[in-house]
């Protein structure tokens, strides 16, 4: 026997095609607007996981960078301060070896005596240098002024280390330890910058055969050691300068490749979407012209 | 054995009323073409008990025949298949059962609005990147009260979420009790059908076809079976006994109605609101799986934030996390360093090391777990209704209406009454002749 096809039948299979081809439209035309493909967790759950992932991975690239800056402003303030400090030693020397030449009589010495007892200080003014109202050489004690000017070099800082974290588990130290380059002066003893710098100007003044002797001889060596030092530590924040520059970029570069397979998991495929649209919008109207052929006529219109 | 000269004329009756009740069936199912659960109805005719007559008589005596008279209307039989009856139960119940859950999902999905910029996961993020820039400025207070700030938005939100769990859940419970409750759907329902199994009894034991209050009664048994489970055993009198998902005794037992009983798996919608509802259901399982996650994100911050002696960050009550999860310090008792010190922000750099941890994932995975569960039950919604759509229309084709079968029926009736009348009037002239001209030869 074959089925029978009622009006009920029909107009009923009729609204559901239309129903489902309006839904079908629906979808496309959201996710063409919201140009997203993923607009609630069920849309694709694996990628609503991954999209969060991604999200989170990009915010942290984000957040690093901005670190990144951070960290380079601070080396360049730190790159800056220890050239000066570098400048103000070299000038320093020369001062010393012309002080250490017998032909320069006492006064001569004294002049200069006064000249490196300015230049400590201008040392100690550069170690209290800072970068967005921080002293950057006081440790973690970054309020702290690191240094009082005068007789008293005593370091007021600590020896923290004060890092930033450029990458996924990479941390960078920023800050240098000045302590370790300047020393606490005479009442350490240390034969740190400051100590050696306050030696001289003992030298300078004591007058005495031994003291133009140290002049000549310790005083100027260890003036040079602790220039070699100095180079050595900006060496050390020429790397950590170069560090951050190349973390930097790959941060960039990072960045981007998220944002690549985000755009990838998350993003309408707008060509793909627009045609797909077209086609469901003509099948979608087709449906609807032959649903106005088929429920029309009946045998009603044929019999007289 | 000569005939009654008005046995044609009864003949011809018979048929007249026969095609007049074909033609008022006709327009009964014209008239019902659109009617719900309403089952096309036939005309059963049969040829009306012969009449015995001796034919003439032939050399071999008189022989017997059978004269016809007519037809006779034995009843009204509605073309209706059980079968398809039982097959469209069992998918409305499904179906029934995945479109509530589809609904109570959608709810729960729509309540975590991600992904999007304003989700949970954005305002993790936010809490994350605060900790990293108070790493970067740990003597700024307005990065302390960012972090702070991003805190608390971050439990409200939780809160928020958590609360609207709850609600989905009181939802179904109120939708499960203005079903199953006193008064609700399924005791409305049996009570018409009880209702209908007495007038149906009364109309069987009369001898009667009550073919429209039969239809009625299967259509709210297929509105019940959305519901929940439901069996029906046929009784002699015509009347039904309806059991109700796994109740004790039947909903239904011929005239009386058992209701409200206690049901634990009734199936259908009131067994997909249970299972959304219950102590160990879809909802509360979700809620755990966010306590979790925000039990994780409160320890994982405090392990640190507490390592130098510092206060706990966030508190919470432990198995209600989400709900109770709340900032406990103010900007001065953030923690940045181990040492205490104003630059240090050794803390700050490892709490902020903590995105795309324990916390991110747990939550990442709540919400795909979410969205998987939604698709599982929306495909199954699909599946059903397309199921369902089959036997609907296996059963629309046996019990529909088709209008172009109707107004075929209906000439055909019309013609078969026009040509009853005309074979009567040719009767009429036949006796006219007999009874008027007849015996007046030569008047």
């Amino acid at each position: 026997m074959t089925m029978r096809v009622t009006q009920g039948m029909t107009s009923r299979s009729i609204l559901q095609d239309l129903d489902n081809s309006r839904s079908r439209l629906g979808t496309i035309q959201r996710e063409i607007s919201s140009t997203k493909r993923i607009s609630k967790p069920s849309d694709d759950p694996f990628g609503t996981g991954r999209t969060l992932q991604l999200s989170s991975e990009l915010e942290g690239y984000k957040q690093f960078k901005s670190n990144v800056d951070d960290g380079t402003g601070w080396v360049t303030a730190t790159e800056a301060s220890l050239s000066h400090i570098t400048e103000t030693l070299q000038r320093a020397r020369e001062l010393l070896v012309q002080g250490g030449n017998d032909s320069n009589g006492q006064v001569a010495r004294e002049g200069i005596a006064a000249e490196i007892e300015a230049l400590t200080e201008a040392v100690k003014q550069e170690a209290n240098v800072t970068y967005d109202g921080r002293f950057i050489f006081a440790g973690t004690e970054t309020e702290t002024r690191p240094y009082e000017l005068g007789a008293n070099d005593e370091y007021a800082g600590n020896e923290g280390s004060i890092k930033r974290v450029i990458g996924t588990g990479v941390e960078l130290p920023i800050n240098v330890n000045i302590k370790e380059l300047l020393g606490e002066g005479n009442a350490a003893g240390d034969n740190k910058l400051l100590d050696v710098m306050r030696d001289i100007v003992t030298d300078l003044r004591g007058g005495t055969e031994e003291n133009a002797e140290n002049l000549r001889g310790t005083d100027l060596s260890r003036l040079s050691d602790n220039l070699d030092e100095l180079t050595r530590v900006r060496a050390v924040v020429g790397a950590t300068t170069n560090r951050l520059t190349t973390a930097g970029t790959r941060l960039e570069q990072l960045e981007e490749a998220s944002l690549a397979q985000l755009s990838a998991v998350r993003d309408t495929d707008m060509p793909q979407a627009i045609v797909e649209f077209s086609t469901q919008q003509t099948a979608y109207e087709t449906a609807l012209r032959s649903a106005a052929q088929i429920i029309q006529p009946s045998l009603m219109d044929f019999l007289s | 054995m000569p005939v009654s000269t008005f046995t044609g004329l009864q003949t011809s009756l018979r048929g007249l009323i026969a095609q007049q009740e074909a033609l008022d069936t006709t327009s009964h199912n014209i008239a019902n073409a659109s009617t719900k659960g309403y089952s096309r109805q036939e005309v059963l005719l049969s040829a009306s008990r012969a009449l015995s007559i001796v034919t003439g008589s032939t050399e071999g005596g008189s022989q017997n025949a059978q004269l016809g008279t007519g037809v006779d209307v034995n009843g009204f039989a509605r073309a209706r298949d059980k079968f398809l009856d039982l097959q469209y139960r069992t998918q409305a119940m499904r179906l029934g059962g995945l479109a509530t859950r589809v609904q109570g999902m959608e709810t729960i999905e729509g309540a975590l609005a991600e992904p999007s910029e304003t989700g949970i996961s954005q305002e993790l993020q936010t809490y994350w990147s605060a900790w990293e820039g108070l790493a970067n400025n740990p003597e700024d207070p307005a990065s302390r009260q960012a972090v702070v700030e991003a805190g608390k938005a971050l439990a409200t939100s939780l809160g928020e979420l958590n609360g609207q769990l709850t609600e989905a859940a009181e939802v179904a419970e109120a939708q499960f009790q203005a079903i199953a409750g006193e008064g609700g759907e399924v005791e409305q329902m049996a009570k018409e059908i009880a209702l209908l199994n007495g007038s149906i009894r009364s109309a069987t034991t009369s001898g009667s076809e009550p073919n429209d209050l039969l239809d009625r009664r299967d259509l709210l048994l297929d509105e019940l079976s959305e519901m929940g489970q439901v069996s029906v055993t046929e009784n002699a009198d015509g009347t039904i006994e309806v059991g109700f998902g796994d109740a004790a005794t039947p909903l239904v037992e011929g005239t009386e109605v058992n209701w409200p009983q206690e049901v634990v798996e009734p199936k259908g919608k009131l067994g997909a609101l249970l299972e959304l509802t219950r102590a160990g259901g879809t909802i509360e399982s979700f809620r755990t799986e966010l306590n979790a996650f925000a039990e994780t994100l409160a320890n994982s911050v405090n392990a640190i934030h507490t390592e130098a002696g510092g206060p706990a960050f966030f508190t919470f009550v432990a198995g209600e996390g989400a709900a109770t999860l709340a900032v406990a310090v103010d900007a001065e008792e953030v923690q940045t360093a181990k040492d205490g010190s104003v630059g240090g922000n050794d803390i700050a750099t490892a709490i902020g090391a903590l995105r795309g941890g324990a916390a991110d994932r747990a939550y990442a995975s709540f919400v795909t777990r979410v969205g998987t569960e939604m698709v599982e039950a929306r495909n199954g919604e699909t599946n059903a209704q397309a199921l369902l759509n089959t036997v609907e229309e296996r059963r629309e084709s046996v019990s529909g209406v088709s209008l172009d079968e109707e107004m075929t029926n209906l000439t055909s009736f019309q013609r078969g009454y026009e040509a009853s009348a005309r074979a009567m009037s040719a009767l009429d002239e036949a006796l006219n002749v007999l009874i008027n001209r007849t015996g007046r030869v030569g008047l």
